[in-house]
């Protein structure tokens, strides 16, 4: 495993390196694609007669996704760091009017300004209308727009779908250098990123080099703990601008096809609950319990 | 002397001594005789590992002189403690593994009991040789006439979680554990009223309510543990008494067996008994109503009676519909007028949403701190570090964070918990804003640190219900949970920290003043604990006993807000109750239960008791 190789990028990047390397600009724009969904915490309820529209959401607490709580903290961080007041932090949103308050937490949190891409109520993001395809279109068109984005920065999955494809697809719409499962994220001043990653066989370290694109970092659990937001932070996030544009408008402007962006690549074919789990069976003596496990074949 | 000589005694000779004598043996101090030593009034007070022992009369003289007259009185035949022959009765009736003993040829040893024997604190310290646990109010209504015939004395069990003693025997009792009866019955889709066996587990009806979209009405820091037949005995308040109220208020139902034997069903359906036979758990919660006006209310007389006049076997609760939006922030306050400021602006701005307040002091805090290790591994350390401002302000995190001279600081930062609960997450979040927006704009707070996800909110939760545990790991805890007006919440604790501080090093100089609780109810648990040092000390006790009673007298408060009175405190109840409210409730003790056989010594102490029958 090389070190300081992209993984799973093409050869071409180490061209694009040195395009980009003259037009390195000193301030660093970070986005940040952030999530509603149902709250970790809560007990998801099935109702099977709804199909692939069996999860219940209506009336049930939603927050920021965990892993893109973590992608904003970094993001953050990664600011703080760099300590230039001319850096900025875009916190991205694509859901209902809802989303509005997962930015207000993300600008709470320190991000600049927030990114709200309304859609219809009835329009679920949880692999069921909305799925990463679309998502990963829309936020490429952001990217574009944006202009002079440094890095992309999501979380590395959401936790409704746990699908884990909107980074990489949107790295691969962008022609971009990417890192997924990141434990660790430093910037250095030619503007690279070297990024601890979570494998299977350990921890590896890579580092994406400045290219046209802008970098493409999936964050881990294990990469930081988020920060609360802090009464004085709260209080600055009033003032924060949060720029809303219906997903129809949206569309139009980026000169994408609404049904495309909508329309489903995977289908949800069911959607029911794990079975419960089997009452346990109090068992009188050690010898009864050896017993009933010989009797399951389960000891020799 | 030991616990296992005094089983090995010959029954009949504790069984032949009449109440009066030995009451008065106790009160002689003479209590390394054998003859008392198998009879439950013979507990021999701190002779036997220190456990707090009764009846301690203030004047010994005075009540020989009570107790002789009460035994010429022919006071009820005395209590005993159980013996084989008992052993065998209730093996005829219970299932092996429904009995944990030492008594007689058992396989059991003394460590099976333990756990029945002594409180988690580690304060009180029973001497128990049979745990009997029942499976339905059939064996529990078996157990009870049987005891009441026999006078044999028995202490009602839940969780253990108590801070009184309550559910710790004194002496020989039989513990009676409901941790076997852990059936939830139903809840209700219409009326949300739940119903359950008392030995359910409080986190298991908050999961059962919680996924037919209600919410159990009673929130504490050991729902994982305790028992909602515990929680109802001892009127448990927790921290949302202030918005879904107590007790008396949700619980609509109950099920209670009496000393002698008598079932009686307050208001819960009909059918569902399992006197009768086998459990019916889809039985309709027809009969069971959330209001019923027909006669005196006999079930509120259970709810704090810490079973001391009949067993709680089953019970239903009423149950608001599960809030859908929670929201909550940490607040740092300079001073205790800024919090007052707080409460006042919590009520107002967040009104019908607010669901609790909970406050904690610097030392507190700084206790939990300690307990949590590095801070790189927990939301919550990190959080504290933040919160105590450890790294930035070094006039407080330079300082020893145990001596007292910090902890009288008045400059000591105080941190308040405010948690919303609501149906419209938009609708709540535009009220936390006008909260925090009014206190950052008028009010001098040091800092907030506001959590909307469930992974933030148990954060901050978790700091807070980790006050009593790390409190008590730290030291030797003398524990207080008391009511005074709001406006002097804190100026108890100050008294205690002045009293110590006046009296020097004469007490271990490291002595520390822990203050949390639930401020919108006014009440406020003082925890004195000495750091490293794990036995009581009884002089300080003493000190700290006087200050604080004398503090929360002087100000017309309350010396049990919501723990309750157990074994800890029935020798103040009966200094500081009106005489005529003591003899009313003695009448009442004597009543349900006249040959004093439940959790003798609790509440009542049995000096009052036995007065009264004279």
């Amino acid at each position: 495993m090389s070190r300081n190789q992209p993984i799973g990028v093409p050869s071409h990047q180490s061209i694009a390196y040195h395009l980009s390397s003259q037009q390195y600009n000193k301030t660093m724009k970070i986005l940040v694609p952030i999530k509603r969904v149902i709250d970790y915490a809560i007990k998801i309820r099935v109702d099977p007669t709804k199909g692939p529209h069996a999860v219940q959401q209506a009336n049930v607490k939603m927050s920021m996704n965990p892993f893109c709580e973590i992608a904003v903290e970094e993001a953050i961080r990664l600011k703080e760091a760099k300590k230039s007041k001319d850096d900025e932090v875009v916190a991205v949103s694509i859901g209902p009017k809802q989303c509005s308050e997962t930015i207000r937490t993300a600008l709470a949190m320190g991000a600049d300004r927030g990114i709200h891409i309304e859609t219809k109520g009835d329009v679920r993001g949880d692999y069921i209308d909305l799925q990463p395809w679309g998502i990963a279109n829309l936020l490429k068109g952001v990217v574009e727009k944006e202009d002079k984005v440094d890095l992309v920065l999501l979380g590395k999955q959401s936790i409704d779908s746990d699908c884990g494809q909107t980074g990489p697809l949107l790295a691969g719409l962008l022609n971009a250098p990417q890192a997924t499962f990141a434990a660790k994220v430093t910037r250095e001043d030619d503007g690279s990123f070297v990024v601890d990653r979570e494998t299977d066989a350990g921890t590896e370290t890579i580092k994406l080099k400045p290219s046209n694109a802008p970098a493409v970092i999936t964050c881990d659990l294990r990469l930081n703990t988020p920060r609360y937001p802090t009464m004085p932070n709260i209080m600055k996030a009033k003032k924060k601008p949060v720029q809303v544009i219906s997903l129809e408008d949206m569309v139009k402007e980026l000169g994408l096809n609404l049904d495309d962006v909508l329309k489903p690549r995977n289908q949800v074919v069911e959607v029911y609950e794990p079975p419960p789990r089997k009452e346990g069976e109090m068992v009188e003596s050690v010898d009864v319990l050896i017993g009933k496990l010989k009797g399951k074949g389960l000891v020799g | 002397m030991t616990t296992t000589a005094i089983s090995a005694l010959p029954a009949g000779l504790a069984r032949s001594i009449k109440r009066g004598e030995m009451i008065t043996k106790c009160t002689r101090s003479n209590l390394r005789r054998n003859t008392s030593s198998e009879c439950i009034f013979a507990a021999p007070g701190r002779s036997w590992h220190g456990s707090p022992c009764w009846p301690r009369s203030s004047s010994r003289r005075a009540a020989k002189q009570r107790l002789t007259r009460s035994f010429s009185n022919a006071a009820p035949a005395s209590l005993r403690s159980p013996n084989e022959d008992d052993l065998t009765h209730f093996r005829s009736i219970l299932a092996p593994h429904q009995i944990v003993t030492t008594l007689g040829n058992s396989s059991n040893s003394r460590n099976d009991l333990d756990p029945y024997n002594r409180d988690w604190t580690n304060r009180y310290q029973g001497h128990s040789s049979l745990v009997l646990r029942p499976q339905s109010t059939q064996q529990v209504s078996s157990i009870l006439a049987y005891c009441h015939e026999r006078r044999i004395p028995l202490v009602p069990r839940g969780g253990n979680t108590g801070l009184c003693g309550g559910s710790t025997p004194l002496s020989n009792e039989v513990v009676l554990s409901l941790e076997y009866m852990n059936v939830i019955h139903s809840l209700d889709a219409s009326s949300g009223i739940l119903s359950a066996q008392a030995g359910c587990i409080l986190h298991d009806l908050h999961e059962y309510a919680s996924q037919r979209g209600y919410l159990f009405p009673l929130e504490i820091g050991s729902k994982g543990t305790c028992q909602i037949g515990g929680n109802v005995s001892t009127n448990a308040g927790g921290q949302y008494y202030y918005r879904w109220g107590g007790l008396h208020g949700n619980v609509v139902g109950m099920e209670v067996v009496l000393p002698d034997g008598r079932v009686l069903r307050l208001n819960m359906a009909e059918g569902r008994s399992d006197v009768h036979g086998g459990m019916d758990s889809a039985a309709s919660v027809g009969g069971c109503h959330r209001k019923d006006n027909t006669g005196y209310d006999l079930k509120h007389l259970f709810i704090g009676a810490e079973g001391t006049l009949g067993v709680i076997t089953e019970v239903a609760v009423a149950c608001p519909p599960l809030p859908t939006s929670k929201h909550a922030v940490m607040i740092v306050c300079e001073s205790y007028s800024t919090v007052l400021e707080v409460l006042v602006a919590a009520k107002e701005e967040l009104g019908e949403i607010l669901s609790a307040m909970e406050l904690m002091d610097w030392q507190t805090l700084t206790l939990v701190r300690g307990s949590l290790g590095d801070s790189s591994v927990s939301g919550e350390a990190l959080l504290l570090d933040e919160m105590l401002d450890t790294k930035n302000d070094s006039t407080t995190a330079s300082s020893p964070p145990l001596s007292q001279s910090t902890a009288t600081t008045p400059q000591s930062p105080l941190y308040i918990l405010v948690e919303t609960q609501g149906s419209n997450s938009e609708h709540d979040a535009s009220k936390m804003d006008s909260f925090l927006t009014r206190l950052y704009d008028s009010l001098t707070i040091r800092n907030g640190f506001l959590a909307t996800d469930s992974k933030r909110i148990h954060t901050l939760w978790n700091i807070r219900e980790a006050c009593n545990p790390a409190v008590s790991r730290s030291g030797y805890v003398y524990k207080y949970d008391v009511s005074v007006p709001i406006e002097e919440y804190m100026d108890v604790a100050a008294e205690v920290k002045e009293t110590l501080s006046s009296q020097g090093s004469s007490f271990f100089p490291e002595t520390a003043v822990c203050v949390w609780g639930h401020l919108a109810d006014g009440n406020a648990h003082i925890n004195v604990v000495t750091p490293g040092i794990f036995t009581k000390d009884e002089s300080l006790a003493s000190h700290v006993d006087e200050s604080v009673y004398g503090s929360v007298l002087r100000r017309r408060g309350s010396i049990s807000a919501e723990h309750g009175i157990g074994q800890s405190k029935s020798e103040i109840l009966g200094k500081i109750k009106d005489r005529s409210v003591l003899d009313v409730m003695v009448q009442l003790k004597q009543l349900f239960d006249p040959h004093g056989i439940m959790n003798p010594g609790k509440v009542l102490t049995s000096d009052m008791v036995s007065n009264m029958k004279s």
